[in-house]
Formats: structure tokens, C-alpha cells, sequence
């Protein structure tokens, strides 16, 4: 009964506060939203492989890196629009993922956790040194037209391209939700996400399924890499800030919890750039997520003991 | 007889390294003063490694360690000795009381926390312009010992020897058990009486009081300090590649691959400047996959090898 009167209030709460924002500062709550689709299409995947391979990628960040750096050479050299060049490198990025799966991770499967994050995040210093071996780190960047579609609203301006990003993060849980419930890939794929021992005895192939997931997720990630360059420049280090924001989102929602993504990363979104409206706060943005995590991870732990 | 001969070893390695100014340029003393500050981290960092739980947060007590004295000097007009001092209790402190909510975690919460530790100190000293001078950092008036090169040389030598002692402390007393038995198995740790908490939280305060400590010396030793050089991911990155390579769980392991890797990353510096460091993440990886035990645990399994074969001979 206590809990279903704190629900309610939280959920009032979180309207009025939502209200305010959006009568005193709806820039906050646009751009808030803006962020959070990209926070939220780029922790997708990882969350795809955390609640089913059960490994904390900390190269995921990197592996969007390479998927924005491919994209940007394939744009420079074709000449084509990082929409178009979207399969083509969610290609790529797929055989890559597979490939760095089969190579390093499956081999650490077996180990401990430990050694797991330190591999992976092995992984992600050699994939950003290898991009600053190739392209220096010198900033790159296209320009492309659409990207300053802006709309007006009575006094309000603002660009609307960034909300792409929110369209691709809804498409990606809606899709992930389809593909894990209806098709037998999908479901063998929970499956082993549930019970890696019970789904081998009924005949499940687990490491075919472990490396069916780590490539559809970096297809995904891939794609997600070639819409990034139209709105941001890339360098080696671009990634990295993603890797720890990703799995913040993740531990917020709830591992195996992909809708619930969406969610914090809207909560996320809004109170950074609520930070950001202010002059006096506008270099404190970036502490929320670390904030964030830290009180996510320490109540979870208390939880944990009290259960 | 035999642990006389280690121990004269000991005392003549010391003595080669206290005489190296005598004999090597600014450069090479340079060259390392660097490659002690990272093995004095690669030490701390298999210090607490030896207890199961990994941390990803020595670069924020080094960097919060080299604000401290720093500051300390700057604001409050601190003796640079007593700063670096000043530094390792702060770092402690620190330490000590994050240490009550964190030590609690496990595995990757426990990495993910301390990472994202690293990140605020480094945001909230880019942020308080006024104390800290924000992105452009602090300058300070004079550096120690005006520069004078094996003088501190010396200084980094005194951190880094003591960092070994402590590490060495902890191999052999008490404290090795009790670390070896959590990271071991931590309920029958608990059940034959281990109080966990009590010595992670002195492993813990330990290891971020020696790397503050390392963090003060650099700074007083270069006379200036960024958030982005005092946190910069590679005060994390390298001492791990080079506790990985050497051996974890040891002293000696950390130090050999602090060696290697160290004046390895310098001549790379010069071939390739772009990019040198993928060096040692391919080490990590490589490391991790083949051979879990590092080189120095490699030695070791080859000499009990041929012990054991020996033993069949005869």
C-alpha cells in the first residue's frame, strides 16, 4: 500500500516538475530529449549484449568510433549521405563485432569477470590508439544541409534533426522487442540471455547465439555511428565518454530492463541540460551521469543487503 | 643462506639505483623519474588487486593527490616536503571515507564506481575556477629543489621505495592471508573470521595514500598541473598494462613490467607519435587471453617445472 502511494507521488512529481520545465524553459526539455535519444540509441546494444552475452563491453563506446570513422570514409570517398551509407556500414561493423567476439571474447567467457573488463577495455585502448595511428587526432567533420532544419514556435527556435535520434532509439526497442519475442532467433537468443546451461540442454546453440547477438548489436551500433557524424565531429577519443554513459543507463534501467533505457536516458537528458540552461552551472553538466551512476550502483547495494 | 643472498641482491640493486645520477644525463633521469612514478601506481594498483577487487580509480587519487599539494603550496602557502605529505593524507582521507560505501561493492560495481570517482574529482576541479583554476590548472611559483634533476630524481626514488615497502609489507605479513583469502573465496573468508571490510578498507587506504603521494611528488616536480595531465587516463592505463605484463599479485611482477614497458613506451614515443600507446593495449589483450599470470608468473611456472622434473630424475 506504502509503495503504491510513493509510485503515485513520484509520478506527480515527475509531472510537475516536467510542467514547470517545459512553461519556464522549454529548451531544456527539447534538447534534453535530443540528448536522450542519442544517449539511449548508442546503450541499446549494450544493453542487448549485457543482458545476454552478460559481459560489460567497455570498448562499446570505441566500437562506435570505428563504425563513425568508417562512415566518414565511406561519405568522403563516395560521396553518398550517411543515411544511405547506414547498411553498408552496419555491415562492416557486424563482421567486425563478430570477428572481435570469436578472437578475444569468447576465449574469456570462461574467466572471471575481472578479466573480462580488463580485456575489453584492453580492446577499446587499442581501437582508439589504432584510430590515432591512421587519422592522427586531429578533428574531422561533414557538413550536410539538413542537419540546421529548425523550427519556430511563437518566440521559440529550435533545431529539430537532433530528434532523429529519439526516432531511432524508439525504432530500436520496438524492433528488439519484436525480434526477441516473435521470431525463434529471437527468442532462442532470451533464452540464453535467461539460462546459458538450460538453453545448450534443450538444444540451443549458445556460443552461435552469443555471436549472433555481439554481431547484430554492432550492426546496430554501426548505424548508429553513421547517423553520429551528421551532427558531431569525430576524433580517436569521440567514443569513450559513451562507454561509461551507456553503462550508467543500463545500470539505472535494470540489466535485461531495454525499454527502461529510454527512460533514464530521458531523465538523464533533461537534468544535464537543465544544468546547461544556467550560465553558473553550465560546467557541471557533466557530473550528473557520474553522480548518477554512483548513487544508482550504491542504492542497488543497499537494496541488495535489505532483500 | 639463501635469503642472505636475496637480501645482499636487494641492497645492491638499491645502491645501483640511488647512483644513477652519477652516471646519466637530465634525459635518462627524466626518462625515469616517469618510469618509477608509473611503477610506483602499477604497485599500489596490484596491491589492492590481490584482495579480488579492481580498481579503476588510481588516476583520481593521483590526480587528486597532485591538486592537494599543489594547492596546498599555492593557497596556503605550504612547505613543498610537508605538501607531498599533506597529499598522502588527503588522498587517505579520501580514501577512508568513500571507502565505507564503496568497499561494499563487488566485480564491475565496484570498477565502474571508482572510474566514475576519477571523473567527478576531475569535473569538480575543472569546474571550482577560483581554487583550482579550472581547465588552465595551476602553475606553481618555484618547483622543488629548483629543478635540480637528481635531486629529484632522488624524491621520486624515496616514493617509489616506499611504495615497495609497503607492497612488500603486505606480501608478508598478515595481510596477505587475509587479502589472498577474500579474493579467494570471501564466504569461507568470512566464515573462519576474516573481518573483509577492515582490511580492504586498509588496502584501499593504503594504496590511495601511496598513489596521492606519487601524485604530489609529480606535481611539485614539474612545477604545474592541468585536470586534464593530473586525471589523464594513462596515470590508469599504463601501470595496469605493466602490472599485466609483469604478473599481478606480486611485487616483483609490477616492477619488471614496469621496466619493460616503460622505457619500451619512450623509444615508441620517438618512432611514432601518434598512436604509441596501442602498444599497450594490445598488451593487455594479449596478456589477459595467453597467458593470465604474466611473465613473471610464466618464470615461475617454468622453474617449478623443472623442479618437479628434477624431482622425476632422480
Amino acid at each position: 500500500m506504502a509503495n503504491k502511494r510513493n509510485a503515485t507521488l513520484v509520478v506527480v512529481l515527475i509531472i510537475v516538475a516536467v510542467a514547470a520545465i517545459l512553461v519556464w524553459r522549454p529548451t531544456v526539455l527539447i534538447n534534453g530529449i535530443q540528448a536522450a535519444g542519442l544517449y539511449a540509441s548508442i546503450a541499446i546494444p549494450m544493453g542487448l549484449i549485457l543482458g545476454i552475452v552478460h559481459i560489460v563491453n567497455l570498448a562499446h563506446g570505441e566500437f562506435m568510433m570505428v563504425a563513425a570513422y568508417v562512415t566518414y570514409m565511406l561519405c568522403i570517398a563516395t560521396g553518398i549521405d550517411p543515411f544511405l551509407a547506414m547498411l553498408p556500414v552496419a555491415l562492416v561493423t557486424a563482421v567486425f563485432g563478430f570477428v572481435v567476439y570469436k578472437l578475444t571474447i569468447k576465449q574469456a567467457l570462461k574467466s572471471p569477470e575481472l578479466n573480462q573488463l580488463i580485456l575489453t577495455f584492453g580492446i577499446g585502448i587499442s581501437l582508439t590508439q589504432v584510430a590515432n595511428l591512421i587519422f592522427t587526432s586531429q578533428t574531422r567533420k561533414i557538413s550536410f544541409d539538413y542537419v540546421s532544419a529548425s523550427v519556430d514556435i511563437g518566440d521559440l527556435s529550435f533545431g529539430v534533426f537532433k530528434f532523429v535520434y529519439i526516432v531511432i532509439a524508439v525504432l530500436m526497442v520496438v524492433g528488439l522487442r519484436l525480434f526477441l519475442t516473435r521470431t525463434t532467433t529471437g527468442k532462442a537468443a532470451l533464452a540464453v540471455g535467461q539460462n546459458p546451461r538450460g538453453a545448450a540442454i534443450v538444444g540451443i546453440d549458445v556460443d552461435k547465439t552469443y555471436g549472433f547477438v555481439f554481431a547484430l548489436a554492432s550492426a546496430l551500433l554501426g548505424m548508429m555511428g553513421a547517423v553520429f557524424i551528421t551532427t558531431s565531429s569525430i576524433f580517436p577519443a569521440v567514443g569513450s565518454p559513451f562507454t561509461m554513459k551507456s553503462f550508467c543507463l543500463i545500470a539505472m534501467a535494470g540489466i535485461g530492463n531495454i525499454p527502461g533505457i529510454l527512460g533514464a536516458s530521458i531523465l538523464l537528458g533533461v537534468s544535464e541540460n537543465f544544468l546547461k540552461a544556467f550560465r553558473a552551472t553550465r560546467g557541471w553538466a557533466d557530473i550528473v551521469f557520474f553522480v548518477l551512476i554512483i548513487t544508482v550502483i550504491l542504492g542497488r547495494s543497499i537494496k541488495g543487503k535489505k532483500a | 643462506m639463501k635469503l642472505k643472498g636475496s637480501y645482499i641482491a636487494v641492497v645492491a640493486a638499491a645502491a645501483i639505483v640511488i647512483a644513477f645520477p652519477a652516471f646519466l644525463g637530465a634525459y635518462p633521469l627524466n626518462v625515469a623519474r616517469s618510469v618509477m612514478t608509473y611503477m610506483a601506481l602499477a604497485i599500489s594498483w596490484d596491491m589492492l588487486l590481490r584482495s579480488g577487487q579492481i580498481s579503476f580509480g588510481i588516476a583520481g587519487l593521483f590526480g587528486l593527490g597532485s591538486y592537494a599539494s599543489a594547492l596546498a603550496v599555492l593557497r596556503g602557502g605550504m612547505n613543498p616536503f610537508a605538501s607531498v605529505l599533506f597529499a598522502a593524507a588527503f588522498a587517505a582521507l579520501v580514501a577512508f571515507a568513500l571507502g565505507f560505501a564503496i568497499l561494499r561493492l563487488r566485480a564491475m560495481y565496484f570498477s565502474i564506481t571508482t572510474l566514475a570517482l576519477m571523473e567527478i574529482f576531475r569535473i569538480v576541479m575543472q569546474n571550482l575556477h577560483d581554487f583550482s583554476g579550472g581547465p588552465e590548472g595551476v602553475v606553481l611559483p618555484k618547483i622543488i629543489f629548483d629543478g635540480y634533476s637528481p635531486a629529484l630524481y632522488w624524491l621520486c626514488l624515496g616514493g617509489l621505495f616506499l611504495t615497495i615497502g609497503v607492497s612488500w609489507y603486505f606480501e608478508k605479513s598478515k595481510m596477505h592471508l587475509a587479502l589472498t583469502a577474500i579474493r579467494n573465496d570471501e564466504t569461507s573468508a568470512r566464515s573462519n573470521g576474516v573481518n573483509i571490510f577492515k582490511y580492504l578498507l586498509i588496502a584501499f587506504v593504503a594504496t590511495s595514500a601511496l598513489q596521492g603521494m606519487m601524485g604530489a611528488i609529480q606535481v611539485q616536480s614539474y612545477g604545474f598541473t592541468t585536470p586534464d595531465t593530473a586525471f589523464d587516463a594513462n596515470f590508469l592505463m599504463l601501470p595496469m598494462a605493466m602490472a599485466l605484463l609483469g604478473g599481478i599479485h606480486s611485487t616483483i611482477g609490477p616492477m619488471a613490467g614496469a621496466v619493460l614497458l616503460g622505457i619500451a613506451s619512450e623509444w615508441l614515443k620517438l618512432k611514432i607519435p601518434y598512436g604509441h600507446l596501442v602498444v599497450y593495449g594490445v598488451i593487455i589483450i594479449l596478456v589477459i587471453l595467453f597467458m593470465p599470470q604474466g611473465l613473471f608468473g610464466l618464470a615461475r611456472k617454468a622453474m617449478r617445472n623443472r623442479r618437479k622434473a628434477g624431482a622425476n630424475n632422480e
